[in-house]
């Protein structure tokens, strides 16, 4: 597997939960002065998360929707020049998930505008030039639950009209040439092995995201997951915890950050305890070929996140 | 009891925890100080601790909000318990210019106060539709619509005990040539005004001036200071200016712009100002260092003059 391709997610950089400093997130010259870093860490390629939250209350400065990126560059391609101009060569991917959509009782609501930033998110990758349009296909089932107390009563009816979604989404991306890719994270409805009937529902183009520390933290392992499914495989997220979810923290309505013991969920690269080695031999081995992208979520220090991953990396390579 | 009590407009980004049971655990995990600024307990603490005992809080965060505590009830409690009152929520009543919005503009409003009232809050600040780009420069009519909008949520609003005020950002459609125009256009009785003063000096408008014109109307303050006063119709009608693309500050802790905030505490003491006023920090670097700055300019400075 050629490493020198692998990619990094800017998921890297927190730029929703409180910390110091979190304000520069915001503004232009810090994404600008960030690109030639991830470069200088070796890094020629990124994933971005699609957040149609910078669009609302004009906070056109991070530029992860298509209307930060038109109003600070034009268009896709006056971004993907600006990238390039920083080292930064291609955007392998875009990432979406529907958890801002869920804040009220009106399930219509959910689907409706889901469906509806999604497939701008889906149109965007295509201007992007990316491999793949990731999709997380729930909202945190806590989060869910609190506004549909009969969220298990209507789980049938949810699934269904997740599957009309994505069969749209499905067809749009065959169409734009992108990948469409189910991510399944812990908290979802669909985590673990729960995401493969939803997968059988949908069109064969539809591959699995693999996301090795959510799969281990929904009690799957992830290398067996990887050599069962490996046909249905369209990308792989390359992620690290060391978290055990022993209390059910996954049915929580913030389950990124487990309210009865406080930690890191998600850990810088390699200093987790998902065998990510071994994960990559075992790609090498059977072959894959598709896009794999390295997530360092929730560090607290995206340059030394940066640097970490990069020592993974050399580490994969020797 | 002073005549003004102070609060906080909530510009913490999501908090992700209510309480963190293992704070010591938390903090070896990384040794930063992430821990410090993760849960509602501890934010709530810092607040009281500097005697800002109201919190404004804001509508975009009641998607994260709600759901960690479960209700709006569970987190005026949690928030009493620990010293602070919810005073209030901002409102932003977008496109109420539009004739063909007014009934959805005034149901999102209504909607707002309805939240505010099971916070236990009265005031709701808000911002008369949306940025200008885009929009502006609105007919006399469009402002018309505006003040329809603001008095049918005011008059619902008086009703169940809670205070609208008018907030006008520097960039919006209601701008410096129909500012006072909205505000004569409502109803007294109904429609208040809440000066956020960097805000309004941006603007255009001179802080002191436009209190002593409107110190009958006014139920709340969002207080911050500027450095940059009566900015050029091409900045404060540009697309999406709040957040500059250098990182330049609009705003920034009383005593560190340009503001005359003695004057303006000389004339609220003229007036006999009684009530809230809302300490903001957007664009702030750290808030809890802005709130300690804050906290001692007032206690050596404004409070001084009038407390």
């Amino acid at each position: 597997m050629p490493i020198q391709n692998f990619a990094i997610s800017l998921d890297l950089v927190n730029r929703h939960y409180q910390e110091p400093n979190r304000n520069r997130y915001e503004s232009r010259y810090f994404w600008e002065q960030l690109y030639p870093l991830i470069a200088t860490s070796g890094f020629s390629a990124i994933e971005i998360p699609y957040e149609p939250v910078w669009q609302f209350g004009g906070r056109s400065g991070v530029p992860f929707n298509r209307y930060c990126v038109n109003t600070k560059y034009g268009d896709a391609a006056g971004y993907r020049a600006a990238l390039a101009e920083r080292g930064i060569a291609r955007v392998t991917g875009i990432t979406f998930d529907p958890n801002l959509f869920m804040r009220n009782a009106n399930i219509d609501f959910f689907f409706g505008a889901s469906g509806h930033f999604a497939g701008e998110a889906l149109a965007h990758a295509a201007d992007m030039g990316a491999d793949y349009f990731a999709i997380s296909p729930s909202p945190y089932y806590g989060r869910a639950l609190h506004y549909h107390p009969d969220l298990e009563a209507q789980r049938e009816a949810f699934t269904a009209r997740t599957v009309s979604l994505l069969s749209g989404l499905a067809a749009k991306a065959q169409d734009l040439g992108v990948a469409l890719v189910l991510r399944n994270e812990y908290w979802g409805l669909f985590r673990g092995e729960a995401i493969l009937p939803l997968l059988a529902a949908l069109p064969e183009t539809v591959k699995l995201d693999v996301d090795t520390a959510s799969l281990q933290i929904a009690g799957v392992a992830p290398a067996d997951f990887i050599a069962a499914n490996i046909t249905r495989i369209g990308c792989v997220h390359l992620t690290d915890t060391a978290f055990v979810d022993n209390d059910e923290t996954w049915k929580t309505a913030n389950p990124e950050f487990p309210e009865r013991r406080a930690t890191q969920v998600f850990r810088d690269p390699g200093t987790g305890t998902v065998d990510l080695p071994g994960i990559a031999a075992q790609l090498a081995s059977v072959g894959y070929a598709g896009p794999v992208t390295l997530s360092a979520r929730q560090t607290r220090d995206p340059f030394r996140a940066l640097l970490r991953t990069r020592a993974l990396l050399n580490q994969l390579q020797n | 009891m002073p005549n003004i009590r102070y609060a906080n407009m909530c510009h913490w980004k999501s908090i992700p925890y209510r309480q963190i049971p293992n704070f010591r655990d938390f903090y070896y995990e990384d040794n930063t100080n992430t821990a410090y600024y993760s849960d509602w307990d501890s934010i709530l603490k810092y607040q009281a601790a500097l005697g800002f005992t109201g919190i404004e809080i804001a509508p975009w965060d009641l998607a994260d909000i709600l759901p960690l505590f479960g209700s709006p009830e569970a987190f005026t409690a949690f928030a009493a318990e620990r010293g602070v009152e919810v005073i209030g929520m901002f409102h932003g009543a977008h496109a109420s210019h539009a004739a063909d919005h007014f009934d959805e503009a005034v149901r999102s409003g209504c909607e707002a106060v309805d939240t505010i009232v099971k916070f236990g809050g009265t005031y709701m600040n808000t911002c008369p539709t949306q940025n200008y780009f885009g929009t502006g420069p609105l007919s006399r009519e469009e402002v018309q619509n505006c003040a329809r909008v603001m008095n049918e949520i005011g008059r619902y609003a008086t009703d169940r005990g809670v205070k609208i005020g008018l907030h006008n950002e520097f960039f919006c459609a209601i701008n410096l040539p129909n500012h006072r125009e909205l505000i004569e256009s409502t109803d007294p009785a109904l429609v208040h005004y809440c000066i956020d003063t960097a805000q309004i000096s941006i603007l255009g408008e001179d802080l002191c001036t436009f209190y002593e014109d409107y110190h009958d109307r006014i139920s709340t303050f969002h207080l911050k200071d500027t450095a940059s006063a009566n900015q050029p119709d091409s900045v404060r009608y540009a697309q999406d200016p709040e957040i500059t693309d250098s990182g330049h500050r609009w705003f920034w802790e009383p005593g560190l712009g340009t503001l005359d905030l003695p004057g303006l505490y000389r004339l609220l003491k003229k007036h006999e100002f009684k009530g809230w006023m809302s300490v903001e920090y957007d664009g702030s670097p750290d808030l809890l260092a802005s709130m300690a700055l804050t906290r001692y300019h007032l206690d050596t400075v404004l409070r001084p003059i009038y407390d």
